[in-house]
Order: structure tokens, then C-alpha cells, then sequence
């Protein structure tokens, strides 16, 4: 992207991002490692509530829930609950902040991290590649895919420092439908 | 008379403190058989790759075990979050152990021996065999690692795996215990230690 289509293409994102109170989406998420003969698939479904609740359910091939909540993940893990607290731990307030802002899509103000831009007849992406060495041990890069049409974050892509990669593919999305608070409890 | 009654009490003594519950009501049989083979995760085709549930002193926490042989002596072991991030990957080949990565929090001595000896157990495919038992429906064979026994669980019937205690002479430590349909595959696998409030539980993914 030139110059001008950098700033084009953040305001659609921020604009679009602005006017999203609620997600609901499912996702599909495969894990690569490159000795694998194929990548490790889980599913489900993901809620977001402005400004900052977000629930990743997990069904398939198992039943998997963490909220973000807060300074709290409460998780639950095919029926066994817990909770952790992340209010001491920088790197996962870090994350956190990451996560809702990567589906949001509106992470180009984080000035912790030096973003670059690309362009194909589809999609938009942005890569973030962080300046913080600890998170730099764990993420080489975080790459978002954009919709042209509607700036809204179609796939979510976690590169490893080993380049073994996360990717995480959105499907049916709705916005701004209701999702009642009680979605984010446990 | 009073010296023999001694030296009795002495030797039941002794041979009591040094028996393992393990192989306790078993007997001793002959046997010509000279490896012991673990089938789980002996397919280099497969991608093995298990929901890990995993209580440390009452510490509930979840994720991703996956292995994969590699080459025909090494194993790779990898342990990620549901969000797919790694904690850690460690690889198995012959005597040798790679740490190819480790978070932060976890990389502490006392623990990736816990978790190598453990994964060790597990993906060890052949050993040799020292001693083997019997009881009514199972076949037992007695290796032995450095100053540890491992005893595998042989289902007479389907001989299929069905668990592995690892001892020290006198006391159990870790029992593996494998369920499996097929035979080849382990359904589930629960890692449990006796010396400290460790269980790690597996669950096979389904397939699609």
C-alpha cells in the first residue's frame, strides 16, 4: 500500500471498528507445526462486547470457554472451572489487549508494535511485528486479513519466532445484534 | 531357635519394605521374549494429538499435547494452550533430550524433569525386558531406566497396553494407564504421580 492508501485504510478500520458494539462469530483455528502432517483444527464460536468483553468458545472436538474479563480469565474446561488473574502479569494484559483489539481491528495506534501494510485484489492486511523483547520471544509477528468491502477482520494469524503459526479463520459474522451480559460469566 | 525367629522377623521385615504393591499376588514366570513394545505412539503416519487436562495441587489447566515420531528413534512432544501458543517442545531421540522451547514460567529444573521423565515413559517405544509376571488376566514385564522399573500391563486376551508403573526398588511413582479401542491407538491416557499432586489427564481428538 502507498501512503495514501495506508491512512484510506485505517480510517475505513477505525470507523467501522467505532460503530461495532457487538461481534458474534464462529471461527475455525488451525495450528501449524511444521513437523505435523496436517494442521491440529479446533472450532467454535467467539462474542465480543463493546468495549472490552470477549468469550472464545470452543466445540469442536471439544467443549473449551475462556472470558476475558477485566483483569480475569474464567475458564471453562469441559466442565471444570477456574479462574486466573492476569492483573499482575504485563505480558498477558499485553495479550489480552491484543486479542480485543485484533478483533476489533483497531491496533495501528499500539505503539508497541511496528505495523507495515499490504494489499491483494481481497484483502487488506496489516502486519504487527512487536518491539518488546519478551513478547518478541513469543510472537514473531501477528498478521490481521481485512475484508476490502467492509474492513472488518476476516482471519487472525499469530506467527511463532520458530515461524510455526497459529491462524484463526472467522465465518458468519453478526453485528451489532444483542448479546446479553450474562454470555460473559461463568 | 530364638536366633532363627530373629533372623525371620528380620528377613519378613526387610522383604516387606521392599515390596512394591505393584507386583504384589504376582508370579514370576519364565519368558523368552526380549523387548517390551509401547504401540502408542509408534506410527510414524499419525499425527497424535490429545486434549490435555492437567491438575497440579488442586491448579486446574488445559491444553494441547501433540506428538509425532519423527525418525524412527525420535519423538517430537509438544504442549500448547487452546489458543494454540506453545509452552513447551521438547524432543525425544534415543538418550537424547532437546529442549526446542520452553515458556518462561515453566522453565524450572524440577519441572521439565517432571515433564521429561514423564513424557520419556511415554513415548519410550522398546525396552528390554528384565523380569516377567503373571496374574489371572495379565502379562507383566519388568524393564528397568537407570535406578527406576518400569512394569508394563499386558491384557492377556487382546494384549492390548493397559498400564505402565514406573518404581523406584521400594515405592511406585508415576502409573500411566491407557485405554484403547483398537489397540494401536491410545482413547485416553492419565498420567498420575504418587509422590506429588500432579495428574495429567488425555483425551484423543475425535476425528472430523
Amino acid at each position: 500500500m502507498n501512503a495514501s492508501e495506508i491512512v484510506a485504510f485505517k480510517e475505513k478500520v477505525i470507523a467501522s471498528a467505532k460503530t461495532t458494539k457487538t461481534i458474534k462469530t464462529d471461527f475455525v483455528q488451525y495450528k501449524h507445526l511444521d513437523f505435523l502432517s496436517d494442521d491440529v483444527k479446533t472450532s467454535g464460536k467467539m462474542v465480543f462486547k463493546a468495549p472490552n468483553l470477549v468469550k472464545w468458545e470452543y466445540t469442536n472436538p471439544y467443549q473449551y470457554s475462556v472470558i476475558f474479563k477485566e483483569d480475569q480469565l474464567l475458564i471453562n474446561d469441559g466442565g471444570t472451572k477456574s479462574k486466573v488473574d492476569i492483573g499482575n502479569s504485563k505480558l498477558f494484559k499485553k495479550l489480552n489487549q491484543l486479542i480485543v483489539n485484533s478483533v476489533k481491528g483497531n491496533m495501528f495506534s499500539d505503539s508497541d508494535f511496528t505495523v507495515s501494510f499490504f494489499k491483494s485484489s481481497k484483502y487488506n492486511k496489516a502486519v504487527f511485528i512487536p518491539k518488546d523483547r519478551k513478547i518478541a520471544s513469543y510472537i514473531a509477528s501477528f498478521e490481521l486479513l481485512f475484508n476490502k468491502n467492509d474492513a472488518q477482520v476476516y482471519e487472525v494469524k499469530m506467527v511463532e519466532p520458530s515461524q510455526d503459526f497459529t491462524r484463526i479463520v472467522f465465518s458468519n459474522r453478526t453485528l451489532n445484534g444483542p448479546v446479553n451480559d450474562s454470555v460473559f460469566s461463568n | 531357635m530364638i536366633r532363627f525367629l530373629a533372623i525371620s522377623f528380620l528377613a519378613c521385615l526387610l522383604f516387606a519394605s521392599c515390596s512394591l504393591k505393584t507386583t504384589e499376588g504376582l508370579r514370576q514366570v519364565h519368558f523368552n521374549k526380549t523387548e517390551v513394545e509401547n504401540p502408542y505412539f509408534s506410527n510414524p503416519e499419525i499425527d497424535y494429538v490429545y486434549k490435555a487436562k492437567i491438575e497440579v495441587y488442586k491448579k486446574n489447566f488445559g491444553g494441547i499435547l501433540i506428538i509425532k515420531k519423527t525418525a524412527p528413534e525420535s519423538h517430537r512432544v509438544v504442549f500448547t494452550t487452546e489458543f494454540g501458543s506453545k509452552l513447551f517442545d521438547f524432543q525425544f531421540e534415543g538418550d537424547t533430550f532437546t529442549k526446542h522451547f520452553v515458556v518462561e514460567d515453566l522453565d524450572k529444573k524440577f519441572i521439565i524433569n517432571i515433564l521429561k521423565a514423564d513424557f520419556k515413559l511415554l513415548v519410550n517405544e522398546k525396552t528390554k525386558i528384565f523380569t516377567v509376571y503373571e496374574s489371572e488376566n495379565q502379562r507383566i514385564y519388568k524393564t528397568q531406566d537407570a535406578e527406576r522399573f518400569n512394569f508394563y500391563f499386558f491384557d492377556d486376551e487382546s494384549e492390548k497396553l493397559q498400564k505402565i508403573v514406573n518404581t523406584s526398588k521400594t515405592k511406585e511413582k508415576v502409573e500411566v494407564d491407557f485405554t484403547t479401542s483398537e489397540g494401536k491407538i491410545a482413547d485416553t491416557i492419565a498420567i498420575k504421580h504418587s509422590n506429588i499432586k500432579l495428574t495429567i489427564d488425555l483425551e484423543k481428538f475425535k476425528q472430523d
